[in-house]
Formats: structure tokens, sequence, C-alpha cells
């Protein structure tokens, strides 16, 4: 994920992999994919168990679906929340990191076990009447470019990724297997009178060709030999087979209106012969047609007896029941196939149930993606999201959020960046250049990690592949090692009973994640409150005055060439020099403008709507007429911005999801203006909204300065607000007086 | 017991493997092309192309639909069948696109394949031409299985922008250009510009004389650098340059028209953003031939960026402008892609989409159209079968003829398709006694034979490339013509209830359903429901609304959640494009979305209804 984050840097890495990649062998981890996945899957709980805590990273087909849709400072926290549910719904994971660690007091080093698993979606690897209606995934084009550039092998992830299967998915795709065995048993073929000529003939061609064959199995084996040579022509359509110890016939090549045709015709004609529906290797069912002979079949009868309380005697109540199970059969084939599908979540549910510290950095796009592939589908709001998440998994630490708020690890890393690989670079050089002697002497105080893959164990090797989802998340657990050390943690004093997250030195940092890194959101995963990061602000970058979402007015669909800074003076000249305290580009047809006043929402609303009811020539000359131009420009207050976000579709321009969505300027509005008149407790805010309107009365009567003195005197802070009244006043006499 | 079975999957398996693999011929040879070789490539398929009569195409996407309901049915309108396509075509990628020019000459057909990988690589950083795409797994798992190379076709595809695009990209690159020669304005300047033009003479002047005196070798590095910033100049290209900054485009005019007298100097045209000059960049030559050697490097790099800005549209533009007929098969499918990749955004109706595709490719003919003459090829939806039944029907030989030396990447088979096309569309040709050489022998001749067959794009082909399974079959058994208004769209009953169960359950709830009536799930969630006696429908849809006159199941049905809708609200889904995973919460969701905007709509219903006349429903018996 963080590629967006991660990508300056790897020019620096690629240099370092350089220099150090002539006197080492390449970083040992464990690839998996569908071949070794059985045993690996074996081998990891084994290390999971024993481990102390779990590192993990994902590499996913993209981050966001649309430019406005990327992270950014106008992310209130719910609209960011919406933003990563959208990203983890639309995207596919195709990379798994898996790294557990283990303290071992004998060598006084951690043991760490990276696992990369690739993985790939298998919607269509599910029997077709249990799969749900999902078939296809996202792909970010820069993403999947940019990890081309890191030899992603994406040939290994489709051709051999190892599947998965939400528990939602799962469930779903068991009960539609249930109802569909359900109406099979209700309702057996049925009689469906031949109308067309064709269908006859069809039907008279299947019967001749089936008792030929019935009569060449009772006839011996040289009549079949016989029977085979006859129809050399179509023998890929009819072959002779055994299915279930019985000489069968199995049909290939028809249409199912054929098939059907034939059940019908081996039901009608035929005693001793039963037509059985087979679930194939591939996804379409195949019509079989057994030779079921009543003797050899007694016997096999006489076995099942003690099983069933009634037996069918009868050779037609014999077909059924023996129909019954292959129909069982299919099931039990179709269940063990969603079973098989389950694939990597077995290592989620492992993770889960072993309620393991997991460690993972900036992961709370991960998790998103953990709950809405091996979970099910993510929650409305983020909430309820993360009191699922707490339930799955108990303990989460965020490497970055540890960095960036504890105070002796942002000594340690003084100034420098905390993305995954230069905070590995600066806190583990040990580990990242992995050259022994210097690791005596220099760094005597760093926490010794070698790796394990299988029996062989290594503490030399050449630097990972980046952005490869096994070594991220050696990094990352790495990162979290070296901080506990940092932080006093003793490993040689450390039993290994004890649980990680419980010690009083990381407990104030466990389960909390950035929701919103840019922003410094900060949530908690276990009581769901969000603090902001009050920390950085100081040291970081000069931060902007904090973000009033009520004082925030979206406006789109104005034309493309206009820039900001137009947009800006357009708006401050009508609402007064002061009046906007910041804008923000969303793209190039769409901007949020924050104001200094809550009221100005609503005003701005109000000018910019009569301004578009009014044809008037002079209009024209109103300094909002450049925003208004082309007659599209569309402004709403900061909710519909959310609910913009909150649906799936996703336009490359702001101006056309609007339009997708459904929400045009004019309604929303409306709407939004009465929603906010009918918010507003104030009186005042209606007065100066009435003043604003009656200016043209009041304007040469003196009475005019009395009423603004009067409204200024109610609320003396809001002067701005009376003055841009005045000049919108100003504006709109001039635009509505001949 | 238990261990026959794996016997028999294997076997099972084993025959499933060959049919997909079938390949009566011989694999042809088809020259594949990526980023490395297709400059030169491009040469070649130039020459292919304007020699060769036909150019057939195919292409292979990342997807063909996001839920079973999607896809193009029997029971589309030209319209729906449209939005569709232009669903699928605006949400899926090309991976591979398949070019073959190709001559017929009586029994012979020579044929050029090629075969160009393609990758929306932003070349640019322009976040073109596409951010990003959908794939669908089972697509891309079935081309892994045929050995598809995922990686190289991330690292090594074409880029590419359409028509649109490179318009708007035009607009915001800020590359100098070759000022236009102007002709000299005959009416005498104003005074104004009589001023300006004074004013900028003199400093051309100025600025070329202190180059002209000191010679550069003997200038010092620090001189120059502090010409440099006395004098505010650069060098373009080791040649001196200046900007002369313009308020409008009329002063550009005039500044390149003034500079027209000074022999030595060439004018460059800074545009700034939204495509309005901002400057005009001066720069000093030496000599004549190191102007010409200036100008003739302005061109090359305008050709080198056109090239990297157009990429594999190149291909396309090659064909368009040889107006030659284009061969496809399942032509919406494949034309909705190429529109909306290469030539511009697809419009929002099918009226204007082949309004806009003609102005490009003004013959396209669709071998499925082809078939359809064919009475039993009309069912057959796969080329193999079409080329195989021809073989055994008709005697049609038709002597392949690829003529191409020895290429790197023999063994790959993508691009099959395309020959496979070319072949086909011998053979027809063939059978139905076209003769397409008469393409370019006679043009009146032409008008009679093919042209009758081209650009006819109906709405019901399936792509050549789709996976192929029993549902489409089912569908094109018989025909009978039924109107839209008689059919409406049932949904909101359990899960997984089969067709057969819902028409027994309707036929003994409601007076409609005592004449003729079929019923065929959609999808999982709905069903639609023919009535074969006209206004029978609006009778069944008076009771859904009212609530009134049901019997049994019915009854119990609707109080379950059973809701019905006539085709229209089905043709505003797909036009609002609610594309829902399942057609009952599409259905749903425009239902809701027409409470609250009925107003709007009422006018653009009257004016749709036209197209809800007869048309052609193949359904087969249940």
């Amino acid at each position: 994920m963080r590629m967006r984050l991660r990508k300056h840097e790897w020019l620096r890495t690629t240099v370092l992999r350089a220099c150090y990649c002539t006197f080492s062998s390449p970083f040992p981890q464990k690839h998996v994919t569908k071949s070794n996945f059985e045993s690996a899957a074996a081998d990891l709980k084994n290390h999971v168990k024993a481990a102390d805590f779990v590192a993990v990273d994902l590499e996913m087909t993209g981050v966001s679906s649309a430019p406005w849709r990327d992270s950014m400072e106008f992310d209130r926290f719910d609209v960011k929340y919406l933003k990563v549910k959208d990203s983890a719904e639309k995207f596919a994971v195709i990379q798994f990191g898996v790294c557990p660690f283990r303290w071992d007091p004998l060598r006084l080093s951690f043991i760490a076990h990276p696992h990369n698993f690739f993985i790939f979606p298998a919607h269509d690897e599910l029997p077709t009447d249990a799969a749900s209606s999902s078939h296809d995934f996202l792909c970010q084009t820069s993403s999947l470019d940019f990890l081309a550039k890191y030899d992603f092998d994406f040939n290994a992830c489709i051709r051999q990724g190892v599947s998965y299967l939400s528990r939602r998915q799962e469930d779903e795709a068991l009960r539609r297997l249930n109802l569909r065995y359900q109406n099979e048993l209700s309702q057996q073929v049925r009689d469906v009178p031949l109308v067309s000529m064709t269908d006859i003939l069809f039907s008279e061609r299947m019967k001749n060709r089936l008792s030929e064959w019935r009569d060449d199995l009772l006839k011996g084996t040289s009549g079949r030999s016989q029977f085979q040579g006859s129809v050399n022509d179509t023998n890929k359509q009819f072959q002779t087979l055994f299915y279930k110890m019985r000489p069968a016939l199995s049909l290939n090549g028809f249409t199912s209106h054929q098939l059907k045709l034939t059940q019908l015709v081996t039901k009608k004609h035929f005693k001793d012969l039963a037509s059985v529906r087979v679930e194939g290797e591939s996804s379409c069912s195949q019509l079989v047609v057994v030779y079921t002979d009543s003797e050899a079949d007694r016997d096999l009868l006489k076995v099942r007896e003690h099983r069933l309380i009634q037996m069918p005697r009868t050779l037609s109540a014999y077909l059924s029941f023996w129909q019954k199970e292959v129909m069982d059969d299919n099931r039990r084939g179709a269940e063990m196939k969603i079973k098989a599908t389950i694939g990597f979540r077995h290592i989620i549910d492992l993770l889960s149930s072993e309620k393991k510290l997991i460690v993972g950095h900036n992961c709370f796009l991960d998790l998103a993606h953990i709950y809405s592939k091996f979970l099910g589908p993510l929650p409305l709001d983020a909430e309820e999201f993360v009191s699922s998440v707490n339930k799955c998994f108990p303990y989460i630490i965020d490497t970055k959020i540890l960095l960036n708020t504890n105070n002796i690890l942002k000594q340690k890393m003084k100034k420098s960046k905390t993305s995954l690989s230069s905070a590995f670079l600066s806190l583990c050089p040990q580990i990242a250049y992995a050259s022994k002697e210097s690791c005596d002497l220099t760094f005597s105080s760093s926490v010794k990690v070698e790796v394990q893959v299988d029996d062989t164990r290594s503490s030399n090797w050449n630097f990972g592949v980046k952005h490869e989802a096994g070594y991220d998340a050696f990094m990352t657990g790495c990162i979290f090692a070296q901080a506990c050390s940092l932080l006093g943690i003793d490993f040689k004093l450390y039993l290994p009973s004890e649980n990680l997250a419980y010690n009083e030195k990381l407990w104030k940092h466990v389960n909390l994640l950035y929701l919103s890194w840019i922003n410094g959101d900060i949530i908690d995963l276990s009581t769901g409150h969000r603090t902001a990061e009050s920390l950085r602000c100081n040291d970081f970058k000069k931060w902007p005055t904090r973000i009033l979402f009520e004082n925030i007015v979206l406006v789109w669909g104005f034309p493309s060439k206009l820039k900001t800074g137009v947009i800006k003076d357009c708006i401050s000249r009508v609402f007064g020099p002061t009046s906007v305290t910041s804008i923000y580009r969303l793209d190039e047809t769409a901007v949020f403008v924050q104001f200094s006043e809550v009221n100005l929402v609503s005003d701005f609303l109000v000018v910019k709507e009569t301004l578009e009811r009014s044809h008037d020539a002079l209009a024209v000359v109103h300094p909002l007429s450049k925003l208004l131009e082309g007659g599209n420009t569309c402004a709403a207050s900061y909710e519909t911005y959310k609910d913009i976000c909150s649906s799936p579709i996703s336009k490359v321009l702001f101006a056309d999801q609007a339009e997708a969505v459904g929400i045009r300027g004019k309604t929303i509005l409306v709407e939004s203006k009465e929603e906010l008149e009918t918010k507003e407790q104030d009186t005042f805010h209606e007065e100066t909204i009435a003043n604003a309107k009656s200016v043209s009365v009041l304007q040469n009567k003196t009475g005019w300065k009395h009423t603004v003195k009067d409204a200024s005197s109610t609320r003396p802070s809001s002067d701005e607000v009376i003055d841009s009244f005045c000049v919108a006043g100003v504006e709109q006499i001039r635009a509505t007086s001949p | 017991m238990v261990f026959v079975r794996p016997l028999l999957q294997r076997r099972l398996f084993s025959f499933g493997a060959t049919q997909t693999h079938r390949n009566p011929h011989q694999q042809w040879s088809i020259k594949q092309v990526i980023k490395s070789n297709f400059a030169d490539t491009l040469e070649d398929i130039k020459s292919h192309i304007s020699n060769s009569e036909f150019v057939a195409v195919s292409l292979q996407k990342t997807g063909f639909f996001s839920a079973p309901w999607h896809r193009v049915s029997p029971f589309d309108t030209a319209d729906t069948a449209y939005l569709k396509a232009k669903h699928a075509a605006e949400r899926f990628q090309v991976l591979h696109f398949a070019v073959c020019p190709f001559t017929v000459r009586a029994s012979k057909v020579t044929a050029y394949p090629y075969n160009f990988h393609l990758f929306p690589r932003d070349e640019l950083k322009m976040e073109m031409p596409s951010c990003s795409f959908y794939c669908q797994t089972s697509s891309l798992r079935s081309m892994a299985r045929q050995g598809f190379d995922f990686n190289s076709w991330i690292n090594d595809g074409i880029s590419y922008l359409s028509r649109e695009q490179e318009s708007a990209v035009k607009n915001q690159m800020l590359n100098p250009t070759l000022a236009k020669n102007v002709t000299k304005s005959t009416s005498t300047p104003s005074v104004a510009d009589s001023v300006f033009i004074g004013r900028i003479k003199s400093r051309v002047k100025n600025w070329k004389k202190t180059y002209k005196c000191t010679s550069p070798s003997k200038d010092e590095a620090l001189v120059r650098s502090l010409r440099k910033l006395v004098l505010g100049t650069e060098e373009y290209d080791s040649r001196p340059w200046m900007n002369i900054d313009v308020c409008s485009e009329h002063q550009a005019q005039v500044v390149v028209e003034l500079l027209q007298e000074f022999a030595d100097v060439v004018p460059l045209i800074v545009p700034a953003k939204g495509g309005v000059t901002q400057a005009v960049r001066v720069v000093l030559t030496s000599s004549e031939e190191d102007k010409d050697l200036l100008l003739r490097k302005l061109q090359n790099d305008e050709q080198e960026l056109t090239k990297k800005v157009r990429g594999f549209r190149e291909v396309i533009d090659l064909i368009s402008a040889s107006q030659k007929p284009v061969v496809v098969y399942g032509s919406l499918n494949d034309l909705t892609f190429i529109h909306s990749k290469f030539i511009a955004g697809l419009p929002p109706t099918v009226d204007e989409f082949m309004c806009s595709l003609r102005l490009a490719f003004p013959m396209v003919i669709d071998v499925n159209h082809l078939m359809k003459e064919i009475g039993p090829l009309r069912k057959v939806t796969n080329i193999p079968v079409a080329i195989s039944y021809l073989k055994n029907q008709f005697f049609t030989p038709i002597d392949m003829v690829i003529p191409r030396q020895a290429m790197e990447n023999e063994d790959t088979i993508h691009g099959q398709n395309v020959v496979k096309i070319c072949e086909l569309f011998a053979k027809l040709c063939s059978v139905l006694k076209i003769d397409p050489a008469s393409v370019q022998s006679d043009e009146a001749k032409r008008a009679s034979a093919l042209e009758a067959y081209a650009n006819i794009f109906s709405p019901f082909s399936t792509a050549s490339e789709e996976p192929i399974d029993g549902d489409i079959k089912i569908w094109t058994n018989n025909t009978r013509t039924v109107s839209c208004e008689d059919l409406v769209f049932l949904w909101g009953f359990r899960d997984r209830v089969t067709a057969g169960v819902l028409k027994s359950l309707l036929q003994e709830s409601h007076e409609a359903f005592f004449e003729e009536f079929d019923v065929r799930l959609v999808d999982n969630s709905c069903a639609i429901v023919v009535f074969w006696q006209r206004g029978l429908s609006k009778t069944f849809l008076n009771t859904m609304n009212n609530c009134s006159d049901m019997r049994g199941p019915l009854r119990e049905m609707v109080s379950e959640g059973l809701r019905a809708a006539g085709y229209e609200t089905y043709s505003r889904a797909c036009r609002l494009g609610i594309w829902e995973a399942t057609l009952a919460d599409s259905l749903d969701k425009t239902l809701a979305d027409s409470d609250s905007a009925s107003e709007s709509d009422s006018k653009t219903e009257s004016s749709d209804s036209s197209w809800c006349t007869e048309w052609t429903i193949n359904l087969d018996d249940l």
C-alpha cells in the first residue's frame, strides 16, 4: 500500500542495494503459492503459536479508484473511512506477508519466519451455483506499473496464487448450495411436451443411440468395441467410461436443452438406465447416462440396507435412490470445493484465534482489506468497523504510530522519515546492512534478528526486495522489536508466557491507528475514540488552522481553466477579503472553500442561487459570475461530499462523479440551504439575510446604516460578515436595479 | 467406489482440456508486438494495411461483465445492448489487440496478422489513458492458462491515448512549438501596435548585436553566466534565445510577423495552460544551415512526442485513414472498446455512437452478421465451430497464406482469433457468393454485395473470446417475436427459485397467467416473464400495483416482497447506469430513483417509447 508515500525514496535504497548485493545472499523468505500452501500453512501454524508477535503487510492492486478519492487534509474522519472502505472494496489483495517473531532466550535474538503469500481472488473457482455475483476487481494502472518496477511476479499471482474467500462469502456459498440441493430434491426432471420437430427427431435419435449402446453392453466387450468403432466421428460426443463402478456413457458437446431432452428419453424409455448430472472439473455440469444392472447392484443395496430406514425395493425407486446418492455426491464435491477455496483465509483465522499481537506499519487500510477480504462486507461507519476488528484482532500495534507518538522513539528517530523503509534503515541498521563485524561494535544496543526459513537460519543476507509483502512484514517486525528495546523492554528478562501487548511500556500504544496520516487523526480500536495527534504540528510542518468542516463549501463544475487563486479572489470580492480562510483544489473540476464563519456557507449558497435565477444581463458583472460561467457550477455543503464519497461509482473527475451519483447542484443547493437555515438556532443569521435582501429598500434611507449597526452590536465579532453582506448586497442591487 | 471418481474426473478434465485447446488448424505464426518492437512494426503494418483489402481486428480484454445480468441478453434492445457494451468498455481494459490486414483472391487469403500487447501505462504522468480498470478474475485466470505473460504485459505493453485525450494533453503540455508563418496583414497597424513593434524590434536587434559582436569562444564561463542573468536569456540546444512576453494572441501574431524580418532567428510559441500563448521565444541561429538543422530538429521532436503520446493509436489511425473495411466478430463489444479507448468517450445513445464510429471506420463488417445468413449457423456462437460447420457442409477450400519470415516469439498462441476471423470471413463470402475482391475493382458492385452486410450492429452477439457455456445456446433455439411491452420483470422472490417453480406458482395465481406465458431467470435475483398474449402484462402490472385480486401463492409472494416492473424500468436502469451486482437491486434502485425524480424524467419517457416496438426474442421452451 503506502506506495505514494514511499515512492520518493526507492532510489536511495536501490543505490544501497547495489552496494550490498555484491557480498551477501538474497533475503531468505518463504514464498508460498498454491503448490506449497498446505505444508507452509501447517508450518506457519506452529510458528504463529510460538510467536511473541506477528508482523503483517499487504500488497494490493491499487489504492484509490479516482484522483479525488486520494487521502487529503480536508477528509473528515467519516469521509476518510469511506475512502478507505471504497479502496478496500474495489481493489484486490495480491500478496500477503506474514512474519512471526519469536524471542530465542538461548541465542539472545529474535527468530523471524518471513512468509510471502501470493494470493488471488477466487470468486470464479466456486461451484457455479454457489458463486456470489461479484466477479471482478479494480486495478490502478500506476500501482501495477509501480509493483512491476519492483519485479513483482504477477504471473505467480494469477497462475499460482492461493485463493481466498471471506467468512461471509463461505456462508453465502454454502447457503446457496443448500438451497439448490433442496430445489433439486423437490423437483426431478419434469415432463416437457416435445413441441418442435427438431426436438422429436433429436429425442428419437438419442433413444436409438442409447439402446444401441445398452445392447452392445449386454452383448459383451466385443460389442462395445464395435460400438465405439461405429461412432468414430462422434466419439467426442459419446464416451464410454465407468461411473461408480458401472458402465456409463458421458455426453459432451450438447446444449443444455439437448441434455434435458436426453434426460427425458432415459427416464421414459429405459428402465435400467439412469441419467445423472455430474459436476465436472470445469464449472459446467455434464450428463452421464449410467447402466444400472439390478443384479449387480443387489449386493450393494444389501450393504446399504442397515443404513437406510426405508429400503427402496423396486427398480424405479432404486433408480431415484441412486440419483439422490449422486446428488449427495455432487453436493459433497461442491462443498469440498468451497472449503478448498477458503485457502489463505485459514491463515487469518489462525492469527485471529491465536490472539497474537499483530504488528503493522500504517495499517488502517491493511486492516480494512483484511476485513473485507476475509471477514465480510465493511460496515458503514468507522466505529462499527473498529469494534468488529477489535473483536477479531484484540491486540494491534502500528509502528508508524509508535515512532511518531512516543517521545523516546521520536528522539531516537530525530526527524528522519517514518515511512517503512527509511524507519527500518534508521532504526535497525544492523539488520538492514547485515554486516556482522560492525554489528558487534557499533550496534551493541541493537536487537539481534535471525531469519529462519524451513530449517535453515541465517543472519546475513542481501537487501530484500521492497514492496514484497514478506520483506515488508519482516522490516515492520524488526522496527517493532528495536522500538521495544529502545523503550526499555529487556527481552532477556522477558518470559515467553508474557503477552507483549500487556507490557506497561507498550500498553498505551496498543490498538491505536492512524485513521489518516495526513491529518494526524488517530483512532483507538478498543474504544472507537478518535484523537488528533497533538505534537506533530510543532515539528512536522506548519499546520494550517484547524479545519472546520461546517465552514466548508464544495464547489464543482466550474470552467476547468479557472485557477484556484482566481476562485478565491472571486469569492473574497463578494464576501470580504478575510472571508475565505483556505481553498483546496480537489481536482480540476472541484474545490473546497473554507470560510471564516459558518454563516458564510449558506450566504454563499444563497447568493449563488439568486445569481443563477436572475437572468439579468447585469448579473454578468457580478464577481461570482466568473465562477458560474458555463452554467454547470454546483455548490453544496460538506455533507454532500460525504454522500458522493459513499457512492460505489468512481468517475475520474469529481464533477462527473457528482453527476453520476445524481447530485445536481440546484436541488442540493436548495436542500442544503433549508437544512442549514433550520439548523441555525441563531435568529441573527436570518436577520442578516433579511437585511441583505432588503438592502435595496434601505439603501437610500438613513436607516440602512442603523440596521447594520444594530446587527453588529448583537455580535460584535462578526463585523466582517456584515461587511461582506454589504458587498454582496451592493452587488445584488447592481444586478437587479435597471 | 470412492477411487473411481478421481479417475472419472481426470478423464472429464482431460476431455475438457482437449476441448478448449482444440484447434483444427495449424498454429499460425502471429507477430507479437510489444514496446520494444513497436516502432519497427509500425512501418510494416502501414504498408500491409495499404496493400490489403480488409483489416480484421480482434480484442482480448481483462473482462466481459461484472455481474451475470450485465451481459447482453436476447431480450435487450439495441439501446440496452449498447448501454451494456458501453458499461463493459468503460470498465475493462484491452489486454491485446490483434490486427490483421488481409486480401482475398479467389480461394486464397493472404493475411498479415499482428498482435499488439497493450497496457495503459501513464507515460506522460497525466493519469491517462486510464487511472484504473477492472479485471474479471476468471478472464485473467483463463488467459494465464493460455500462457499469457502478465509481467511482460505490464512492463512491455504499449500505451496509447485516445484522440480526445491527445487533444486534451496537447492543451496541457507546455512545450514550445514552432510558430506557423503568418501572412503579412495588409491593414496598417494601430498606434499601440506600431509602438510595440518598434520596441520589440529594437530589443531583438540589441540582443542579437550582443551575440554577434562577442565571439562565444572568447567568453569565460563567468561572463556567460552573467550575461544570462543580465539579459535574461537562455540557451536552446546551445543556441541563445530570449522570451518576449505577450498579453494576447494578437500580440503573439504581431511578434511572429515582425520576426520574419530577421533571417537568422526562429520564433517558437510558448503556450500557457489552457492553450493560450504566453510568450514568443526567439532562438538565434548561427547560419542558414544551422537554421535548417533547428527546424528539422523541432519537427522531429514533435513527431517523437506525437508518437509517444499516441502509442498504439497510430495503428488505429492507420486503419481509419486507409478507409478499408474493418472485419470484426461480435461488433458491438469490440467496437465500443475501440471507440472508448482510442477515439473518445462513449456517447450516451447508440445512434450517436454509430455516427461517431462511422466517421472513423466507414465500413464495418460483422462476421457474426454474415453467419446469420446461413440458417444453421445462427445459433453457433464461436468461430471454430462455425469454421468446422462450413467445412463439413460446404465445399469452401480456403488457402490461408501468411507470408512471414521467422518470428522471435513463435511459441505464443495469442491473437490466433484474428486469423480465424479472416478465414471465416473468406469462407462465408464464398458460401454467400459475395466476391470480396470486388471491393477494390468495382465500386458499384461492392455497394450491392458487401455493403448490404456492413455497419449492422446486431444487439445480441457474444464476444468472440468470451467463455462459452450452456447458457448462451439455450437462448438461441427458437425465435418468436414479442413486444417489449409484453415483458415483465419479477424479483424479490425466494433465493434460488427455478424458473419452472416460479412458472407453476404464477400459473395458479392470476388470470393473466391463464394464457400462454414463459418465465426465465435473468440472474439469481430476477426473472423475466413473457406474455405471449398482448395486453396481459398491463393487467398483471396493475394487479401488482394495486395489490388487489391476488390469489394463492402470488399473494404470499407479494407479502414476502415480490415486486414487478415493466420493460421501461429495466431500460431506465441501463440508461441511468445503475449497474448493481444483481438485477433486483438495480430495479429497486431505479424505482426508488424514479419516485424522487419522476418529474424530470417524464419528458424523456415519451420520446423513448418509440423504440418499444416489435423486436425478436429467442426463447427456449422451458
